[in-house]
């Protein structure tokens, strides 16, 4: 059982984080410090700050792939840091800004299809149902006609459909996703996060999105994490966090970057 | 083609032929996943390997070997330990293996560039035996075997490691064996276009294959394709033109890497 942030005691943690302070490579200062963060089965978070506030570090600290890093985190009840891979191959992530250069050699089926990849195992082949699971996942996103095309030929946002694609074929218990809707036009930034929020709801999937999209956040979730210069500045609801969003110097920030 | 008849001219298209497939193929790995350099590095740990080999009268190319792999073998963890990319310590392994070379030449004055130094550095044909044959066609069967294993894992590393390491693939044990399959490769192929050529072996066919296909399986079968037919092409045309064959099939093979960029599909404007 857990403290959690709106106060209350929870045995049923997923992800739990504890006075965590990760370390870029090279740097000496952290990109994140003391974070306490316990996020609960079935929860959908919503994690919102200026650029360079710890966002990212706090997605990919929790995934495991900054090694640097001081306290506890433990997801599915295993430490990361001993248990990297196995809690890796239950989170389907979605890195910031990823975009295949034209002309790379990967077609957008074959992308999502390595989504499960970690899920299949060591020298084991991709079977047809994983195949099926792969264009099953792009036929949610609505580019399963795009599945034989190369990655690089496919615009910003297509390209984004496919890597949310990707992390939801891998049938994941966690979901990380780092700006999942920003490079979508106006009706997709609609649909997108509903269709995520109907996942969670009908999957019970886990899950994080990182965001500055602060309409979609008063729709679609009722817990919001504020974050500033590498710490948790509220976590609650997401009227609390506008409020605070909306007062005093981190408004400025947000304002810049919406 | 009375030269077929000669049995050193049959090893030497078998030579050619394994050999073409086996850079080829292990060329797209090494290409794409930038490990560019590490070519440099192994044909010149060969060369200094082979020039220890001289001076301290042991075999040259099994010294020359052990430099090459050893060379291969600590690119991969030293990159890991000082957080570099392995680009940047091959380097700086490579000018050190240079060094090294010219200190065990110098040490040794009276040897200097003997022709079993400069067979390593250069290649040559004549030295090509059954063996060589045979080590050959073992690592043709092994490069395939652990490539179809392992496909799965090397494939997503290619795309994005980091994204490798986040769908819950250990990319670490991938990267060096493709480090070490491309250290023994280069070493087992020096004696045909030798120490200082065999690096574009690596790089022009897949390098070339890339140019003109966007489906990474197409790659992984054109590339071989490729290294087998420009190597064929290189000794035929070392053999009609009296010219050393090593140079001849880097020409050959830098040919068809300008041909295909030239006309690379890939970089014709769409038509609106």
């Amino acid at each position: 059982m857990w403290l959690v942030g709106d106060g209350m005691i929870h045995k049923d943690a997923i992800v739990r984080l504890e006075s965590v302070s990760t370390v870029y490579e090279g740097e000496r200062r952290p990109a994140i410090k003391g974070v306490n963060l316990t996020v609960r089965k079935n929860e959908l978070v919503y994690v919102v700050g200026p650029n360079a506030a710890g966002k990212t570090t706090l997605l990919e600290t929790i995934n495991g792939l900054l090694p640097l890093f001081k306290g506890e985190i433990s997801v599915f009840g295993f430490d990361v840091q001993t248990h990297g891979r196995l809690v890796r191959c239950g989170i389907g992530y979605v890195p910031q800004d990823f975009m295949v250069k034209p002309g790379e050699p990967y077609k957008a089926l074959d992308v999502v299809l390595m989504g499960r990849y970690g899920r299949i195992g060591i020298l084991h082949r991709p079977e047809e149902e994983d195949r099926e699971k792969a264009v099953k996942a792009m036929g949610l996103l609505g580019v399963e006609e795009l599945a034989n095309r190369p990655m690089g030929k496919l615009s910003g946002g297509q390209q984004q459909k496919v890597m949310i694609a990707r992390a939801i074929a891998k049938e994941p218990r966690v979901l990380l996703l780092d700006e999942p809707f920003s490079n979508l036009d106006p009706e997709s930034r609609e649909k997108v996060p509903s269709l995520i929020r109907c996942l969670h709801e009908e999957n019970g999937l886990t899950t994080l999105i990182v965001t500055h999209d602060i309409h979609n956040m008063m729709k679609e979730c009722r817990r919001v994490v504020v974050m500033s210069n590498g710490r948790i500045l509220v976590d609650g609801r997401p009227e609390k966090a506008l409020r605070i969003m909306e007062n005093g110097s981190y408004a400025a920030s947000m304002e810049a970057i919406q | 083609m009375i030269w077929l008849e000669f049995t050193i001219m049959q090893r030497a298209l078998l030579a050619c032929i394994l050999s073409g497939f086996l850079t080829g193929l292990v060329g797209v790995f090494v290409v794409r996943m930038r490990l560019s350099a590490i070519g440099y590095s192994m044909s010149h740990g060969a060369f200094a390997g082979a020039a220890l080999g001289v001076a301290t009268s042991m075999n040259p190319l099994v010294t020359g070997l052990l430099f090459a792999s050893a060379t291969a073998f600590f690119i991969g963890p030293i990159a890991d330990k000082a957080r570099l990319h392995a680009d940047t310590i091959t380097s700086i392994v490579f000018p050190l293996n240079m060094a090294l070379a010219f200190v065990f030449l110098t040490l040794t004055p009276e040897i200097g560039l003997t022709s079993q130094v400069a067979n390593v550095l250069w290649g040559s044909i004549i030295s090509m035996t059954n063996t060589d044959i045979v080590y050959l066609v073992t690592l043709c069967a092994a490069t395939s075997a652990i490539i179809y294993f392992a496909w799965k894992e090397l494939f997503a590393i290619m795309f994005n490691r980091k994204l490798a390491e986040a769908d819950g693939i250990n990319t670490k044990p991938f990267i060096y064996l493709i480090i070490l399959l491309s250290g023994v490769v280069v070493t087992i192929s020096l004696k045909l276009v030798g120490g200082l050529l065999i690096y574009a072996l690596l790089f022009n066919p897949a390098s070339s294959a890339l140019q003109f296909l966007e489906d990474m399986r197409k790659i992984m079968l054109a590339s071989p394709i490729i290294g087998t037919a420009t190597n064929l092409v290189g000794l035929l045309v070392s053999l009609f033109f009296d010219l050393p064959i090593g140079s001849c099939i880097v020409l050959v093979s830098t040919g068809v890497f300008a041909i295909a960029v030239l006309f690379s599909p890939k970089r014709r404007r769409e038509v609106k």
